[in-house]
């Protein structure tokens, strides 16, 4: 039993640390989505709270971007953009701090100017990695 | 026609010539206004604050200097090669302008805004996506090397055209920084020619400007006197170029 529960939990060890980075990637990327959406649907309803935790969802899914090298998850044919990749994702986190920054002085404008200016940060990297 | 009603029409038109050039032609040139800002006739200078000469200009280099605004990064390049004179460029929403050609005996120092016309990628303290690409290295954004590339979209722009649009996302030129060489081999900046993204720009990265600028409203402080000159090594800790 001992063997046994031994090995179970040196095969979730393993699991964490090799995880493959493209895997971590979708998952950050559904959750940076889920939580540009909240963010977008709390503004309409002026519910800071709930954009407050959508932002830090948000950076919480940066994690992978901004932690490990992009070509670890970039596609082949564009693994060579990788700073491109690295440097939309600083801008990201750079607009979610200023976001928050606007919440907490009663900026609403602000505060959703930096949201579209997140979204657009996206959408250019999206742009830039699926070649639309 | 009398000579007072003659003198009357003629003063008239005169007039109306001086206040507004472009009555005169669909063509916007440079003094039209509407195109062309004219900003404080800035003298570049070196680190150490001497005044940079034409002649010293190396080849083929990035130079960077902020201009008009404290923020707003331009490319000063002395070309390899003639620049082309009296170019027609288009603004994307179709207003057409004049780009008179390079400055300096050889008339090859160009500069332009170095603020991507598509997604106002920038050279900023930290990184640049946006150079001149020397004639013996390579780019993956056009077929030639000997252009202005913006790495982020891979748009290229024509160094001895105006820095017209030559392949990529980007729908309209950079906008070109109006030069002037003096008598004494002393080069300034005296306006700004083409599109210019200054507005957008400026909306797009407040937060940026907290960092290098202490805030939107320094950066957006205009340059007075003299604009200090420095290679894009110099400028930025890491080129970036695809």
């Amino acid at each position: 039993m001992k063997l046994l529960k031994i090995t179970t939990l040196s095969f979730l060890i393993a699991s964490a640390a090799f995880a493959s980075p493209k895997a971590d990637m979708a998952q950050d990327m559904r959750m940076m989505l889920k939580a540009m959406q909240s963010i977008e649907g709390a503004g309409f309803y002026n519910d800071k709270e709930t954009m407050r935790k959508g932002v830090k969802n948000l950076k919480s899914g940066l994690a992978t971007l901004l932690s490990r090298d992009a070509k670890e998850y970039l596609p082949d044919e564009q693994a060579y953009a990788n700073k491109f990749a690295k440097k939309s994702a600083t801008m990201i986190s750079m607009y979610a701090d200023d976001l928050l920054d606007s919440l907490n002085h009663n900026k609403m404008d602000d505060a959703l100017e930096n949201y579209s200016l997140i979204l657009k940060q996206c959408t250019s990297c999206h742009l830039r990695m699926r070649s639309y | 026609m009398d000579r007072r009603n003659f003198l009357k029409v003629a003063g008239t038109t005169g007039m109306l010539i001086a206040v507004s050039p472009s009555t005169i032609g669909t063509k916007l040139y440079a003094n039209d206004g509407r195109l062309y800002t004219a900003y404080e006739r800035v003298q570049l200078i070196d680190a150490d604050g001497n005044p940079i000469k034409a002649s010293a200009l190396k080849k083929e280099t990035n130079y960077v200097f902020n201009y008009p605004y404290r923020s707003t990064p331009a490319l000063l390049l002395n070309l390899e090669d003639a620049t082309q004179k009296n170019v027609t460029l288009k603004s994307e929403d179709g207003q057409e302008y004049i780009w008179k050609g390079g400055a300096g005996a050889e008339g090859k120092i160009v500069a332009y805004s170095a603020i991507c016309s598509h997604q106002l990628a920038h050279p900023t303290p930290d990184d640049s996506f946006l150079q001149y690409v020397q004639k013996d290295k390579k780019t993956m954004s056009y077929e030639t090397s000997g252009v202005i590339v913006c790495s982020s979209h891979l748009s290229a722009f024509d160094a001895k055209k105006g820095a017209a649009r030559l392949s990529g996302p980007a729908a309209e030129p950079l906008a070109s920084i109006v030069l002037e060489v003096a008598a004494d081999d002393t080069i300034w900046a005296v306006g700004v020619l083409g599109p210019d993204k200054f507005h957008d720009y400026f909306t797009a990265f407040k937060p940026e400007f907290k960092m290098y600028y202490d805030g939107k409203r320094a950066a957006k402080k205009l340059v007075k006197i003299s604009a200090p000159t420095v290679t894009l090594n110099e400028y930025t800790k890491e080129i970036i170029q695809y």
